[in-house]
């Protein structure tokens, strides 16, 4: 199999063999949508995939969860915790929950935005602020970016481009191993013709703000 | 629209699937004819996607079937009458279906016969986490089990000219990660089967009376014995030796399905993949005897490498035994793994570091304990099963008599949670009937008994129990949750809607007809819309008041659904609002009925309801006794 590998990431997947992604977030938010857009630009670049996904109550407003692995050799889904290479949360709470799958090398994206699960306070449970999970997720994590994705979906037209706008960051921060056009390709795959200007908006949108995280990585 | 990618016919073409659809692409390849089940997570999207296929197959002869055990006889006599037949279902389903199974398993197969069964480690979505691959060594036929969604499209494709070589059926058996984990896949040829299709009156084979079982039993013992002989050659198992030692010993591994993916890549991480043995089931069970028999006598340790229970492991410690190596080599497995739930993949690197004795240390920064309330699934916004909830809850306390909520599984078991803390018990699907009918015979009027279940459940397995209670004379209210469809599952239609898995119609059950059908007399009988909260409560009050069988209908299209209905047909969402002049801050809506749109603002002291959420129900409305709620026609 050709590899193909882009922005000098080339010792970086050939050493693992395989890159991966968490996508976590809270039903509805289309985190198994995004993690099929990513499969099907990893595909496209040539590599073999996995994902493992939770489906079923994911209408039902729990938390969702997507490991992603790619690469020239990859047989099986699961992430072991320290090995993930990109957490993409779409929410913050559940930034918090998956904090111990980074390690060392892992960038943490983190949509900050907070949906308190209905109930929590009749449960008898405080459901902490955004603020302090904010800080508690810095006091964890080095690599850790936060950003306002779902206002910049609303810029783009639409709340729903929120996980196009969580791609295009993605990508801006040159942290993800996938050609441009694949992920632009995959994108379009899974997008009504109706709504694709919007989403081209929001892609643009996200690529932006990730490139500004990337001037910050540097 | 274009044909989805899961249909085209171009071999070759690699595509990412989830196993779901590899798994519906292989049945598609294997020209099968026949295709029943009954809606489980996670096996749904199986039949789902073969639903989608059939406009361009229309040979696809498939259906919702009532329950597994009728699906899997529809599925069976498609296979007496030649055709390749699928049954799908859930890990429990098999316990559903087992009656059938079990003996179908001595006649065997004629056109190829698989029963796919989707297990689920680590119950996440299932009331229990049984390994189904003990049915394989229950009934005597092999077990198949894949580990990525290429394997699982090929392997399925297999079965079926496996199932018709051997006259056997067929068990093929996957798991969460595999049925809900996507994977690249290259499309392969779809097969034209040109063969006449009919029974074929073979009595002394498909009439299971005592002196022809006998007969069969003798068949079954030869069938399975030929197959575990046939084993070793079979495609999908494959043996790989290494003479390597590390530190003197020469180590070797077996595993199946997704824990031998994800031992593979572990190997690799540890850059071991060519320094110890590999024995690769894709057939679990009858085992291969001479394989293993080469891999006991070539290595020093062994790790079996399997979730749940040990059934590999204890195969290899008899085979062992019986090959008097049983000092040559050491076996191990459950020592390492635990019995219980999904390996996660951190699990797979300590514990292969630990058996061969490499440092490992953990990457991954300190386990920190963090508090944070969980995310627990809720009953959806609008959701038709919380109003029948709150009616109960609410004469509960007017009646000051403590009801048993024997319950039942669907969206509705949500309301085990607070604030309606409604389901008293839940076992296995219809259970909700039986358990009331157990009930009845302890307790006396002090504590009404209600059994709660699901429109779909209801035509699964809840009839039979309600005619045992107007049989028995078992003194039991049955509230039906009539949603019109089977929502926790993914909405699959059902009896009730009368509509088939194809979209096409087909004849509607009505429900209330049938209880009566039943024996219970029409004055027990109660429909409700559930969205009406004060009729509900009023008529309520009536049913358990009554005494004898009495059946309660709660109906109301499953909120998810009628959004949908409303966005096709371009209604107007009901816009329902809190007037803050008159909310008294009393929290009953909020804290009793709970609905998720609503929420209190605790400096206003008023309740607040999130227009982005709120579906229109209205029931709130009711539900407020300060008239503070209202909807907004404008
Ligand atoms: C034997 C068995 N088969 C299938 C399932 C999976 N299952 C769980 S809930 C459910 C359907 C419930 O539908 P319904 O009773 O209509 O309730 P709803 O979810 O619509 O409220 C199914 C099929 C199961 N748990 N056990």
């Amino acid at each position: 199999m050709v590899i193909q590998i882009n922005k000098g990431l080339e010792n970086w997947i050939i050493e693992k063999k395989r890159f991966s992604v968490l996508n976590v977030g809270v039903g509805g938010q289309g985190i198994i949508r995004t993690t099929q857009i990513l499969a099907w630009a990893a595909l496209m670049d040539g590599y073999q995939v996995r994902t493992a996904e939770t489906h079923g109550m994911a209408q039902r407003g729990g938390s969702v969860s997507a490991y992603l692995r790619f690469g020239p050799e990859v047989a099986s889904p699961l992430i072991p915790k320290g090995y993930v290479d990109i957490i993409l949360a779409f929410e913050i709470s559940e930034a918090l929950r998956v904090f111990n799958f980074s390690g060392p090398n892992t960038y943490f994206f983190v949509n900050n935005k907070i949906i308190i699960p209905p109930m929590v306070n009749q449960m008898g449970f405080k459901y902490p602020s955004n603020e302090n999970l904010c800080q508690q997720l810095k006091n964890l994590l080095n690599n850790i970016y936060f950003f306002d994705a779902d206002k910049l979906a609303l810029k783009a037209g639409t709340s729903k481009a929120l996980n196009v706008v969580m791609l295009g960051i993605l990508l801006g921060s040159d942290k993800l191993p996938i050609k441009e056009d694949s992920l632009q390709h995959s994108i379009l795959r899974f997008i009504p013709k109706k709504s694709q200007e919007v989403n081209r908006i929001a892609f643009q949108l996200g690529i932006e703000k990730g490139k500004s995280i990337r001037r910050e990585l540097l | 629209m274009s044909m989805p990618y899961f249909a085209e016919e171009i071999p070759g073409k690699r595509v990412i699937m989830l196993g779901n659809e590899a798994i519906a692409r292989g049945i598609l390849e294997a020209g099968v004819v026949i295709g029943a089940g009954y809606p489980g997570t996670p096996s749904s999207e199986i039949l789902d996607t073969l639903a989608k296929m059939k406009p361009y197959y229309p040979h696809l002869n498939i259906e919702w079937s009532i329950n597994e055990k009728v699906g899997f006889e529809v599925a069976y006599g498609g296979s007496m009458s030649n055709a390749r037949s699928v049954a799908l279902m859930k890990h429990v389903g098999l316990n559903v279906a087992s009656d059938a199974f079990m003996t179908a398993c001595y006649a065997g197969a004629r056109g190829g016969m698989v029963v796919v069964s989707a297990d689920d480690p680590n119950c996440f979505s299932s009331q229990n986490e049984q390994d189904n691959r003990y049915f394989g060594l229950h009934a005597l036929i092999p077990v198949f089990e894949p580990s990525t969604a290429q394997e699982a499209k090929d392997l399925i494709k297999y079965a079926f000219e496996f199932s018709e070589e051997h006259h056997t059926i067929v068990l093929f058996r996957t798991t969460t990660r595999l049925n809900h984990g996507r994977g690249d896949v290259m499309l392969g040829e779809i097969q034209n089967i040109d063969r006449p299709y009919g029974f074929d009156w073979d009595r002394a084979r498909w009439v299971c009376l005592p002196s022809h079982s006998r007969v069969l039993r003798t068949k079954l013992l030869e069938r399975f014995e030929k197959i575990s002989n046939l084993a070793d050659e079979f495609p999908f198992n494959s043996l790989k030796l290494s003479s390597e030692k590390i530190n003197g010993i020469r180590y070797g591994f077996i595993a199946a399905g997704i824990p031998y993916a994800q031992l593979i890549d572990t190997l690799i991480d540890f850059g071991l993949e060519n320094k110890v043995s590999i024995l690769k089931l894709g057939m679990v069970i009858p085992p291969p005897k001479k394989l293993i028999r080469k891999l006991l006598s070539s290595v020093d340790k062994i790790l079996v490498v399997e979730e749940l229970e040990p059934i590999i492991e204890n195969i290899l410690k008899q085979l062992a035994y019986e090959n008097k190596l049983v000092n040559e080599v050491e076996i191990h497995g459950k020592d390492y793994f635990p019995q219980q739930g999904e390996f996660s993949g951190e699990i797979y690197l300590e514990k292969v570091a630990n058996f061969i004795g490499i440092k490992f240390e953990k990457n991954s920064i300190p386990d920190i304990k963090i508090s944070l309330p969980p995310r627990l699934p809720v009953l959806c916004p609008g959701c038709s099963h919380r109003s029948t909830f709150y009616a109960i809850t609410l004469l509960e306390k007017e009646l000051k008599l403590k009801f048993i909520n024997s319950s039942d599984i669907g969206c509705y078991t949500l309301a085990v949670y607070k604030p309606l803390e409604c389901v008293d018990t839940e076992i296995c699907m219809g259970g909700s009937i039986g358990l009331a009918n157990g009930f009845a015979k302890i307790h006396s009027t002090e504590n009404p008994i209600l059994a709660i279940l699901g429109d779909s459940t209801f035509f699964h397995s809840g009839v039979p129990a309600l005619i045992n209670a107007v049989y028995n004379q078992n003194n039991i209210l049955v509230v039906i949750l009539d949603n019109r469809s089977t929502s926790m599952t993914g909405f699959q239609d059902n009896p009730g809607t009368g509509i088939k898995i194809t979209k096409e119609p087909g004849t509607r059950v009505v429900i209330e007809e049938l209880v009566r059908g039943c024996g219970v007399p029409s004055e027990n009988i109660w429909v409700e819309d559930s969205n009406n909260l004060n009729k509900m409560v009023e008529k309520l009050r009536e049913a358990v008041k009554s005494q004898g069988v009495r059946v309660f209908i709660s109906r109301h299209l499953c909120s998810l659904l009628e959004e949908r209905e409303f966005r096709l047909k371009q209604i107007q969402i009901p816009v329902v609002k809190v007037d803050p002049s008159k909310c008294k801050g009393c929290l009953i809506c909020v804290n009793q009925f709970g609905c998720p749109a609503l929420s209190f603002d605790s400096e206003e002291k008023k309740t607040n309801i999130d227009q982005e959420i709120c579906r229109g129900c209205k029931v709130c409305i009711s539900v407020c006794q300060y008239d503070a709620i209202y909807e907004e026609i404008n």
